[in-house]
């Protein structure tokens, strides 16, 4: 019945989850010196789902227009990251990242610059803590901004179309005390999940060791 | 509460504590009561010098500002404000000495110099010896009485603060989660915990709260949930700035769930310094939610909430299941109503949404993931939500099974709707194919509908017979019977089985065989004709007597046989003898002759009795003479061992029957009885007046109920089994060996006593005898017809004329030779078409004999036609057999007569000159 088959095991789940959430929260801390303002970023937790789940995840939990921010990366593990909000929520995020210094007509304009800027920092933050903590590098491409329904962000037609896998997250974004929902998602192929699982591995191992 | 009490006391004093526990003693349950309420209390010892104080509870705290530990050991004088009243003081102790109690208001000041009235409530408590063992105080600010408006202020200031610190206190100990901290600082590797923190870790909170290594965070926690923690731990010392773990602890082998939520702050570089946060215990929240979610799950049981305005709305899991989404913790109100079929009501925000207080609703989806359809009921609640708009929780739940259920109830309702349409239409075929009669009729038995057979068989329309009753239609013979099964109907007796009569509307009869049922309101008739079945049965009947009277022919072909040989025999030797002169000799052979035809003759007659087509000649009959007149043929028949008693009512009533054939049955039975003692006995002839009832009369189907004479013949015999009881009556019957009797005897009885509207009873028991008992008809008339013929003597005629017609030649010309013998003038002949002219002529007739059984027309005709002429002709029928005569009282008119043959020429010519002789009576 769910569409999440077990690609990883709890602990490993966890421990992307707190991956993750070291990326973001980097990334909160370089917003914050962008915009000047109080931001809060966090992942309460990761799905792995099909493609087809994903596509179905973000169609169930959001009805309208999404836009997406969009970033290829390649190392150890290669695939693309979305940084994805409902139309709606965008350009409230475009005006609490600018401050609400910008006249509407000006937010707009910026929209996609703006959404492109900062998904470049959440998505950089994410994948380059990753490596970091995984003590492996990647390499990352230019963002670039989409629009369309859950269908057409997932089924992106690359060599990796069918049996890839998506690291589905959900993040919050809390700024100046407003929440703007989102997600993230990691679309990767089998293999390089199998090598994400055997550095998240490594991860765990450390942990249970060094850590108290 | 004991907790509560003991928190106000400070550790320090340990003295204190020991005092307690003899002041619980004496006060009881109440003390702990008091002292957690909110009312100020000073407990002193009066045993210890200058009565210092003992206990103090959080309430005199607040009131005072005095900490417990700054007030325990003192006497409580040191509250006391300058320029207090020293006779109110001196005046409290002296009432304290005497009477134990006292109350009293001093002013006060309080620990930061205020000052208040103090009322002061004192009670000494005694031990087990009588001595004062405690001063109990309660003490209360009531500065607002003495008007002080300073002191006022004070109070009411005084009254927030406590009112504060009462809540804090209260939230403090009701909420057992009360948080701990903890702050883990990266750097130094150090964690530093506060004492609540170490109660829910099972740390020692001092060595907590100066620090200890940070591995102690994990110490304490499950074993099974300890790595999932260090990966979130290591996360959050790695930078990751939001922590929210729930994870369990297990202090003192207890397990318990806790909710830590935490931050990392960072340094200017970035760099994770300090990592701190909260602990609640939320081991009860979890059970319940633990609880709530196994009931959900188990029940499936989706819960949602929804608050007007937002797009999206908070869920669980089970709630996604069984819409076939997938998890979420919230879902987009769109969403969840896509699933929901178009034509029915949305799950959220439909119009029911505008009304506040409980909602119910059902509704169908198509699964969001199978597409399957399931049928989901929704209950839930619209509040007015504190924030503003209206708040809708509720639950869903799937009815599929609940709604297959009453679809498929749906379905058989209307597959029987359709199967009684059928039978219906199967009932009005039956109805109205029916060839039996069937009726509905109200419970008043007026017919409220009947089927075409009614038309088919009877004639009738229904228009006919709507509204008449029952029964109306039944031939009167059957009516009393019908009319009792009507009434039994109407009580709720069923009918079956009942055969009647009942006319055609053109007068026809026709039987029907009638089965009712009396239900609810109507009964329910159902007629067959059974016209030909009772035909057949006649037809039976009539051919199983018809085998009888071949068995009987059989047998009484000998009889007759010989009988006409002796007659045929007897005349040829007369004959002769007169042929050869010997005319004296002749005499004798005739006289042999008429002996046989007398016997032939009483066959005859015995025989019509038997089959009841016996021509009886009923008259008035006086029973006692009869039985009289019999007695010495009886001596000599029953011979010398039996002895013969008659037993006659005196005043015995005149009945009505054939003298002969009663005289014949009399003897029968004196000859049974008789044989059935064959070493003698004693047989007893009675007769007696009795009224038979109806019930008497059940048996019989001709015997009316009233009065009767009773004819018994009894016997001192062997009597008879049950079983030869149940057939004596029939015919050919017989105990006697073959040859020794006809078996004819009793039958033909039976038969003379029905015809005659009279009724036998036979009362038996093997050994003991047998009695027959029968009963004749009452005469209601005049006895003196009675001997108006019996010493008349037959007297020449003086040439009337006779009309005789007759057509068998030998009893015409004997009938003729006889009148003339007689002296009267003879017409003779021999049909009705002969007859009629002369009887319509002129012709002077003074009597017409005619025989009753004629060719063309009969003799009852003829008569019809004669009184047409001359009302006044005497008549006189002969017959040997005539069915319609049977009956004479109905078959004779005024002034006719009949004589049956075989008849003696003697009384023919009796009954002729009679007849004359009357007729010329009444025309004189």
């Amino acid at each position: 019945m769910s569409i999440q088959t077990i690609f990883l095991e709890e602990l490993e789940r966890d421990a992307l989850t707190e991956l993750v959430n070291i990326g973001v929260s980097r990334a909160a801390s370089s917003l914050r010196k962008m915009v000047g303002e109080q931001v809060l970023l966090s992942v309460p937790s990761v799905e792995v789902v099909t493609r087809q789940g994903a596509a179905t995840l973000i169609r169930e939990r959001e009805n309208g227009e999404l836009v997406a921010v969009r970033q290829d990366f390649e190392g150890v593990f290669s695939g693309r990251a979305l940084l994805i909000f409902p139309q709606a929520n965008s350009m409230a995020l475009v005006h609490a990242v600018t401050g609400g210094a910008l006249s509407h007509g000006e937010a707009v304009d910026m929209e996609d610059e703006a959404l492109a800027e900062t998904g470049n920092v959440v998505l950089n933050s994410c994948l380059a803590t990753m490596a970091n903590m995984l003590q492996k590098p990647l390499q990352m491409s230019l963002p670039e901004v989409l629009r369309g329904d859950g269908a057409s962000l997932f089924t992106l037609t690359d060599q990796h179309a069918d049996g890839g896998v998506v690291l589905f997250l959900y993040i919050n974004f809390a700024i100046n005390d407003r929440d703007i929902r989102g997600y993230i998602a990691m679309l990767m192929d089998l293999p390089s999940l199998q090598a994400l699982r055997s550095l998240i591995a490594d991860f765990i191992e450390r942990v249970a060791g060094d850590v108290g | 509460m004991t907790d509560t009490v003991d928190a106000a006391i400070r550790p320090e004093n340990a003295g204190a504590a020991v005092d307690l526990d003899a002041l619980r003693a004496l006060a009881g349950p109440l003390f702990d009561a008091l002292a957690g309420s909110g009312v100020a209390i000073t407990v002193t010892d009066p045993r210890q010098h200058d009565d210092p104080i003992v206990f103090v509870n959080a309430a005199f705290e607040a009131l005072t500002g005095y900490e417990a530990a700054e007030v325990m050991g003192r006497n409580c004088r040191f509250l006391q404000a300058e320029g207090v009243d020293p006779q109110a003081v001196a005046g409290l102790a002296g009432t304290l000495e005497n009477a134990g109690s006292a109350t009293v208001d001093l002013l006060n000041v309080r620990r930061d110099g205020t000052r208040f009235w103090n009322r002061l409530n004192v009670t000494t408590l005694k031990d087990a010896a009588g001595r004062p063992a405690f001063r109990f105080a309660t003490q209360t600010d009531v500065s607002a009485d003495y008007g002080d408006e300073d002191l006022g202020r004070e109070l009411r200031s005084t009254r927030q603060r406590l009112a504060e610190a009462k809540e804090r206190l209260r939230v403090a100990q009701t909420v057992a989660g009360a948080e701990g901290a903890w702050e883990w600082n990266i750097a130094q590797g150090r964690l530093v915990a506060d004492a609540r923190f170490a109660g829910l870790y099972g740390l020692d909170p001092i060595a907590a709260a100066n620090g200890l290594p940070t591995s102690a965070f994990f110490d304490a926690v499950f074993a099974a949930d300890r790595l999932r923690l260090k990966i979130a731990v290591a996360g959050a010392l790695n930078g990751a700035e939001v922590f929210a773990r729930d994870y369990r602890v297990l202090v003192d082998g207890e397990l318990r769930w806790v909710s830590a939520k935490g931050r990392t702050y960072l340094d200017a570089q970035d760099r994770p310094v300090r990592f701190a946060g909260v602990l609640a215990d939320i081991t009860e929240q979890k059970r319940v939610e633990e609880r709530l979610r196994i009931a959900q799950s188990a029940g499936g049981v989706g819960s949602f909430e929804y608050l007007s305005g937002f797009g999206t709305v908070e869920v669980s899991d089970t709630f996604c299941g069984l819409l076939g989404l997938q998890p979420a913790t919230s879902l987009p109100v769109r969403t969840i109503n896509a699933v929901v079929d178009p034509e029915d009501q949305p799950l959220i925000g439909g119009r029911e949404s505008e009304r506040l207080g409980p909602a119910f609703h059902e509704f169908r989806i198509q699964r969001a993931d199978t597409g399957e359809a399931r049928w989901l009921a929704c209950r839930g609640e619209h509040q007015a939500a504190p924030s503003g708009g209206v708040s809708f929780i509720g639950v869903i739940y799937d009815v599929t099974a609940t709604k297959r259920s009453e679809d498929r109830l749906r379905d058989l309702a209307a597959a029987l709707e359709a199967r009684v349409e059928v039978s219906n239409q199967e009932r009005d075929r039956v109805w109205n194919l029916s060839r039996d009669l069937l009726s509905i009729s109200g419970r008043d038995g007026a017919y409220r509908a009947v089927n075409p057979a009614w038309t088919a068989l009877l004639g009738y329309e229904p228009v006919d017979l709507i509204g008449s009753v029952m029964g109306g239609l039944v031939h009167p013979d059957d009516r009393e019977m019908a009319g009792e099964l009507a009434a039994g109907l109407r009580t709720g007796e069923a009918v079956t089985d009942f055969d009647c009569r009942v006319l055609s509307k053109d007068g026809e009869l026709h039987w029907i065989n009638w089965t009712a049922l009396p239900d609810g309101d109507f009964i329910y008739a159902v007629g067959r004709d059974i016209t030909q079945r009772k035909l057949l049965e006649d037809q039976l009947r009539q051919s199983q007597k018809m085998e009888a009277v071949g068995q009987l022919t059989g047998g009484l072909a000998h009889d007759f046989n010989n009988m006409l040989t002796g007659m045929l025999g007897g005349m040829d030797m007369g004959r002769r003898r007169i042929a050869e002169g010997r005319i004296a000799d002749a005499e004798r052979f005739f006289e042999a002759a008429t002996q046989s035809g007398q016997r032939a003759a009483a066959l005859t007659h015995r025989l019509l009795a038997f089959s009841r087509r016996q021509s009886l000649d009923s008259r008035p009959l006086d029973v006692a003479a009869l039985v009289a007149s019999m007695e010495d043929l009886l001596r000599r028949t029953l011979g010398e061992q039996v002895r013969l008693e008659t037993d006659v009512d005196a005043d015995l009533w005149t009945a009505v029957a054939d003298d002969n054939q009663l005289e014949s049955a009399i003897l029968n039975l004196a000859i049974n009885a008789r044989d059935a003692m064959p070493h003698g006995g004693r047989l007893t002839i009675s007769a007696r007046n009795v009224a038979l009832s109806a019930a008497r009369l059940a048996k019989s189907d001709r015997a009316e109920p009233g009065d009767y004479v009773e004819i018994g013949v009894a016997d001192t015999g062997m009597g008879m089994s049950p079983d030869v009881l149940s057939k004596v009556f029939d015919p050919f019957f017989t105990t006697k060996p073959l040859g020794q009797g006809t078996g004819l005897g009793l039958s033909m009885i039976y038969g003379f006593v029905q015809q005659s509207r009279g009724h036998v009873e036979i009362e038996s028991q093997e050994g003991a005898g047998a009695v027959i008992r029968l009963f004749l008809p009452r005469h209601r008339g005049e006895v003196a017809d009675l001997v108006e013929e019996t010493d008349d003597r037959a007297e020449g005629g003086a040439g009337e004329t006779v009309l005789v017609v007759e057509d068998d030649p030998a009893v015409r010309l004997l009938v003729v030779q006889v009148l003339q013998e007689l002296g009267y003038r003879a017409i003779e002949t021999e049909s009705g078409r002969e007859a009629a002219p002369i009887l319509q002529s002129a012709r002077a007739i003074d009597l017409m004999i005619t025989d009753v059984g004629l060719p063309g027309l009969n003799g009852r005709q003829l008569a019809e036609i004669a009184r047409e002429s001359r009302p006044d002709l005497p008549i006189l029928f002969m017959t040997g057999y005539a069915e319609q005569a049977v009956d004479q009282s109905t078959f004779l008119a005024q002034g006719m007569e009949i004589i049956t043959k075989p008849f003696a020429i003697d009384r023919f010519a009796k009954r002729i000159s009679a007849i004359l002789r009357r007729a010329e009576a009444e025309q004189a």
